[in-house]
């Protein structure tokens, strides 16, 4: 019926006037913007999202970012990886308890771990253990246990280290007495201790060399065997004078030398290029007239070196005795070549956070309030002193500056020593900077291989392990 | 229109916006004001100090004020006071073990002016307290010169190396300054 009614209506039609033809015209307009808005709603629906695969979890890309750096948080228990150009949270490693430190691989894009749990929390039994996080995925892909006596102590360095040639991991012991555990990287497994009373930390000097220094002003010279056994162990000559101005533990390492400011801003510096370790003659970071008007140095991490321009940065501050602890209000460049200052960089404060959240304010409100933040910062609120630095090591380097007690970091230009901006953290405090490696593809033959392929049963084990 | 035009004319709308809530503005003078004076306070305190300083013998507390950061025996910590978090300058908190094992350092008794050798025992097996964070590090040494560095965590020879605070237990007369 509806056909034959159509068919009549279309008869009727083919009698139409030409005035229903103009009228119908305007008709077809009006149906075809109809049809093309009706168009356009259905390429709206056809522009609705699609059903999306759950269980995504990203990856790091294979080259890191020149400025990307690692920030440890003793109460969150972790190290976070920031993106200080675009101040993005790019991942996380998690620690134990106290300030976790990473050390980096040398040979495979690897980050190592040593923490210490407890099975109640902060009760229970003790568990030392390196951690072995695969650096694309950030993901614990291993682990090598360790005797449950690994040094408890605030400091970002010093407490582990690995041998230039990536094999061994030398990890600090105090019981109190002291030794090193070494971990064989390539067999993930404990190889050995190395007793060293007197002395203290440790720090990569060689291939299979180590440091350590000891209470009565010199170093432990120590070489590891291709088993990690000791090829040799024997001190150096005093080269400071621990009671009346000891080094602090801050060192920073330029090539075969590590240099070692001390409580009264003298450089001792460390040459291991050599089988025997000689000293440089050491150097004032001070002149008569700055030590009278108070500068010293400070702070927990208040040394740092551009390596390629041999610029080393110190954190410096107005005070009396005892004050190595102080953060620094200013950070001091020296030229390494000539031991000449020749930048002086005046720091802001590094911002503020509650509960690893910004406390920052104002930014998109109209002038002058937009600037009320960087106002009250700078100029009405108490400074909290610097007492972290750390440099990146590319040609555009970044001088990144943060304090214990907010997760907010200051980001400098470090050749002009320009503030930038503030980055949080998202952290709640700040115990150490590491700018991260594997920015280059010096890594990258290690990078085609899946992360725990060295050790298929161990790595394996391990995952079993961890689902359990 | 020239910069500042652009500046006052943004400000102007952006305040015409918001005058009716008074309450803000005055939430916000009252930011400002509070923020203004936050930094005075240590100044007008250490302004006013007379003798003796906080921490130190006076009538009111003749062995000196052992809940504060001055008191004469932290001279040299870096850490919790036990007797902020629940023990007394000798004594730990409830519930903690006292570290067998320490640091020494050298402190001046104003009472008697006489020096005094402390032992710093830490308080071990809970969590970190978080009151009275002294942090005055006289005659503290680096990491490696064990004895006299604050910096280490002193647990050893308890149940546990998580710290919770510290002790200052006099332990003797110096013989001669440390």
């Amino acid at each position: 019926m509806s056909n034959n009614g159509a068919t009549a209506r279309l008869r009727d039609r083919r009698r139409t006037t030409g005035a229903l033809r103009m009228r119908r015209g305007r008709a077809r307009t009006r149906a075809t913007a109809l049809a093309l808005l009706l168009g356009l709603v259905g390429a709206g629906v056809h522009a609705e999202l699609a059903a999306e695969p759950t269980g995504r979890v990203e990856v790091l890309p294979a080259r890191f970012g020149a400025h990307w750096v690692w920030v440890s948080d003793a109460l969150f228990e972790r190290v976070s990886l920031l993106d200080l150009d675009t101040g993005a949270f790019l991942g996380q490693v998690d620690g134990g308890y106290g300030v976790s430190s990473l050390e980096f691989g040398r040979t495979r894009r690897e980050i190592y771990l040593p923490a210490i749990y407890y099975s109640r929390g902060t009760r229970g039994v003790r568990t030392d253990v390196v951690t072995i996080y695969d650096a694309h995925s950030l993901a614990p892909v291993d682990e090598v246990v360790l005797p449950p006596k690994r040094a408890v102590n605030p400091l970002p360095m010093g407490n582990a280290a690995v041998s230039d040639d990536g094999r061994f991991l030398s990890v600090f012991n105090m019981s109190p007495a002291t030794s090193l555990s070494i971990v064989d990287l390539e067999a993930r497994k404990r190889v050995g201790e190395v007793d060293a009373p007197g002395c203290g930390l440790v720090y990569a000097t060689g291939r299979r060399r180590f440091a350590m220094l000891c209470a009565d002003g010199s170093l432990l010279d120590l070489q590891l065997d291709d088993g990690g056994r000791v090829l040799r162990k024997r001190r150096t000559e005093r080269f400071f004078d621990p009671e009346r101005d000891p080094v602090t533990e801050k060192a920073v390492r330029a090539g075969d030398r590590w240099i070692f400011a001390s409580f009264e801003g003298v450089a001792h510096v460390a040459d291991f290029s050599g089988d025997e370790v000689r000293f440089d003659e050491a150097w004032s970071l001070f002149d008569d007239d700055e030590r009278a008007a108070g500068w010293r140095i400070g702070g927990s991490q208040h040394l740092a070196l551009h390596a390629a321009t041999g610029r080393l940065y110190s954190a410096v501050h107005q005070g009396g005795a005892d004050t190595h602890k102080e953060g620094g209000s200013e950070v001091w460049v020296y030229d390494l070549a000539t031991h000449e200052r020749v930048q002086r960089i005046e720091l802001a404060n590094t911002g503020l956070t509650v509960m690893g959240m910004s406390l920052e304010f104002g930014r998109d409100w109209p002038w002058p309030f937009d600037g009320l933040y960087g106002f009250l910062l700078d100029h009405v609120l108490p400074v909290f002193p610097v007492e972290y630095i750390a440099v990146t090591q590319d040609a555009e380097p970044i001088l990144v500056t943060a304090t214990s007690f907010s997760g907010s970091l200051g980001v400098y230009d470090a050749v002009r020593g320009e503030l930038l901006r503030r980055v949080v953290s998202g952290n709640m405090t700040v115990q150490g900077l590491a700018p991260s490696p594997f920015r280059g593809d010096a890594l990258a033959a290690d990078a085609q291989a899946p992360p725990g392929s060295a050790q298929p049963a161990r790595a394996a084990a391990f995952a079993m392990q961890e689902e359990r | 229109m020239t910069r500042l035009d652009r500046r006052m004319s943004g400000l102007t709308r952006w305040l015409a916006k918001r005058t009716s809530r008074r309450g803000f503005l005055g939430r916000l003078g009252g930011a400002l004001v509070g923020g203004a004076t936050l930094p005075l306070l240590p100044i007008a305190r250490a302004a006013q100090a007379r003798e003796p300083a906080p921490g130190e013998p006076d009538p009111a507390t003749p062995e000196g004020d052992p809940t504060h950061c001055d008191y004469w025996r932290f001279c040299s910590i870096d850490g919790f006071a036990a007797s902020c978090c629940g023990g007394t300058a000798t004594s730990c908190p409830p519930g903690t073990q006292m570290s067998p094992v320490t640091w020494i350092g050298t402190c001046r008794n104003p009472h008697d002016g006489k020096d005094y050798i402390v032992s710093y025992n830490d308080c071990c097996g809970k969590g970190p307290c978080g009151r009275c964070f002294c942090h005055r590090n006289e005659g503290d040494k680096p990491v490696y010169y064990a004895a006299k560095s604050n910096d280490i965590g002193w647990c050893f020879g308890t149940a546990g190396a998580v710290y919770n605070s510290t002790v200052s237990v006099v332990i003797g007369v110096a013989t001669e300054p440390g």
